[in-house]
């Protein structure tokens, strides 16, 4: 899942449908693979820019209306 | 009157006839029902009818105005529910067949509200399965359509809700918005929808898909309406954990200010930028208008806004997944394929994607909030273009290109979703095909009386909310 080139692959979606105890057709893993690949490309954009120094006091919202 | 002209009536038009008994709440009923069974089997915007329910309550509240108890504006005005907001012994099937079955107990807090108010409920809209999804492309109750063109989609998840007003078959019907599933069939329906300030409208006993995202609220032809609905169904509710304990405003009278004074933000790069031709065009003019009328308009920049796509999808994915997870596991042949798909992929993210999104949003909000020191309210279009054909999953925005459609229509509406903020849609033109434009109008935290006013001061100038679609 590190590289952000090809973060996806069948082999992948494999080890994810094992770590979430999901069991799917083959036929299904291969269909996941672009989709997901294209949202965890995008993500993992998201993180880098949050991950930065500057950010490092950013607490998550998971709650609203603020506390 | 005769039944063209009862479907014609807004709230704000019913309500006194109703109160003064010139108007029959069981004539006003008939009058939608005989709609609803005139057009549902083009639009299928209705999955189930409350024919007798919903006579039966007309004449329970006829009873009760001729004995002198007018409840209020709601009295004997019929609404229409989405499929996801519980109605006790009303089959709710949050559009999927997992939920085909099952008729709760118990209302939703918004349901007990309307009833409680006077309101006829004479249908439940049909959705997008477990509204994840922006089509109402519904493969268990049918394809939703579009009463301006029906070959056209309704746009989702709340597009029966849509189509049920636009093709005046009640007079308000209650969506439900996690990242613009209100405003965006409001927009392509050419109607008004609000999505409150979370917390702001109890979510008690409506079938969740985003805990920390989800709203209820009304979709109506008038913000005047809109507001009439809202005041009703809004305020602190001890059954919802998010539900907010802040005083409801005085709306009505904060709708009357007219919009002179109040500043106008466009987001730089952003609030005009990668949209059709028509929707800017749209948007500009009504601009022009707010001007006219008072406002002035300013730039704002919020360097964080891009990302925000990105941190929806992974939120709306992450979290339907987890209250999906038994379902997807043990009935997974009985979702449609887009929504199993989504929630397949929503169990595959990893929970640092999840937090970075998270506190994002906590970007968003603080980038946001430094903005309404400078200006009361931001405008987008809604979304970026108008309704698609029926069963597209691609949309062409500018320069030829073909955009995945579940991206493309979180543009703009996934924003104030994000942020936690008010958000108000409304009709503001029609393309070159007839098919109408919504421009988005987001507000401050719990300040919905500014986007009325704002909204009401626009339609009072303008008469595209008066047109009449073709269905």
């Amino acid at each position: 899942m590190a590289n952000s080139k090809a973060p996806v692959t069948r082999e992948s979606i494999d080890r994810l449908c094992a770590l979430a105890d999901l069991s799917l057709p083959g036929e299904r893993r291969d269909a996941l693979v672009a989709p997901f690949g294209g949202l965890v490309a995008a993500a993992n954009a998201l993180s880098r820019k949050m991950a930065e120094a500057s950010r490092r006091g950013v607490l998550p919202i998971t709650r609203f209306p603020e506390r | 009157m005769a039944q063209s002209d009862l479907l014609t009536l807004t709230i704000a038009q019913a309500a006194p006839k109703l109160e003064r008994g010139e108007l029959s709440p069981v004539d006003l009923t008939d009058a939608m029902l005989q709609r609803i069974g005139a057009v549902n089997k083009q639009l299928n915007a209705y999955i189930t009818v409350c024919d007798q329910q919903a006579r039966d309550a007309a004449q329970a509240v006829e009873r009760l105005i001729h004995a002198g108890y007018y409840l209020g504006p709601l009295t004997g005005i019929p609404i229409a529910l989405k499929d996801n907001i519980y109605t006790r012994g009303i089959r709710t099937t949050a559009g999927a067949k997992i939920l085909s079955d099952f008729v709760p107990d118990e209302d939703a807090t918004v349901t007990a509200r309307l009833r409680r108010a006077g309101a006829i409920i004479v249908g439940k809209t049909n959705m997008h399965e477990f509204a994840w999804g922006g089509t109402t492309d519904n493969p268990h109750y049918g394809t939703c359509r579009n009463p301006w063109n029906p070959e056209r989609f309704p746009a989702g998840s709340s597009g029966g809700s849509g189509a049920a007003v636009a093709a005046r078959t009640c007079l308000s019907a209650l969506g439900t918005d996690t990242g613009g599933s209100i405003r965006l069939p409001s927009a392509v329906n050419g109607i008004v929808g609000i999505r409150p300030t979370i917390g702001r409208v109890s979510n008690y006993n409506v079938v969740p898909l985003a805990w920390t995202m989800d709203t209820v609220s009304p979709m109506t032809r008038t913000v005047e309406d809109c507001l009439t609905v809202f005041e009703v169904i809004a305020g602190y509710d001890p059954l919802d954990a998010h539900s907010a304990q802040v005083p409801l405003s005085d709306y009505r009278v904060e709708m009357g200010r007219g919009m002179r004074g109040l500043r106008i933000g466009l987001i730089r790069d952003y609030s005009l930028t990668h949209v059709q031709q028509a929707v800017g065009d749209a948007v500009r003019a009504a601009l022009r208008t707010m001007e006219r009328l008072g406002a002035q308009i300013e730039e704002i920049p919020m360097p964080s806004i891009h990302g925000n796509i990105s941190a929806q999808l992974t939120i709306e994915s992450c979290e339907p997944s987890t209250y999906h997870q038994e379902w997807l596991r043990t009935r997974p042949q009985d979702y449609g394929e887009d929504v199993r798909t989504l929630l397949e992929m929503g169990e595959m993210y990893l929970a640092t994607h999840y937090l970075q999104a998270q506190r994002y949003r906590s970007v968003l909000r603080k980038e946001f909030l430094a903005g309404f020191s400078q200006v009361d309210v931001f405008v987008t279009p809604t979304l970026p273009f108008t309704a698609t054909p029926c069963g597209a999953t691609e949309v062409v925005i500018e320069n030829d290109r073909k955009e995945d459609m579940l991206s493309a229509i979180m543009q703009f509406t996934g924003v104030p979703s994000l942020a936690g903020l008010p958000a108000l849609s409304l009709p503001v033109g029609f393309d070159p095909d007839g098919m109408p434009v919504g421009m988005q109008v987001i507000g401050r935290p719990f300040d919905e009386g500014t986007l009325f006013r704002i909204g009401h001061a626009y339609q009072g100038e303008t008469d595209w909310h008066t047109r009449t679609p073709r269905v």
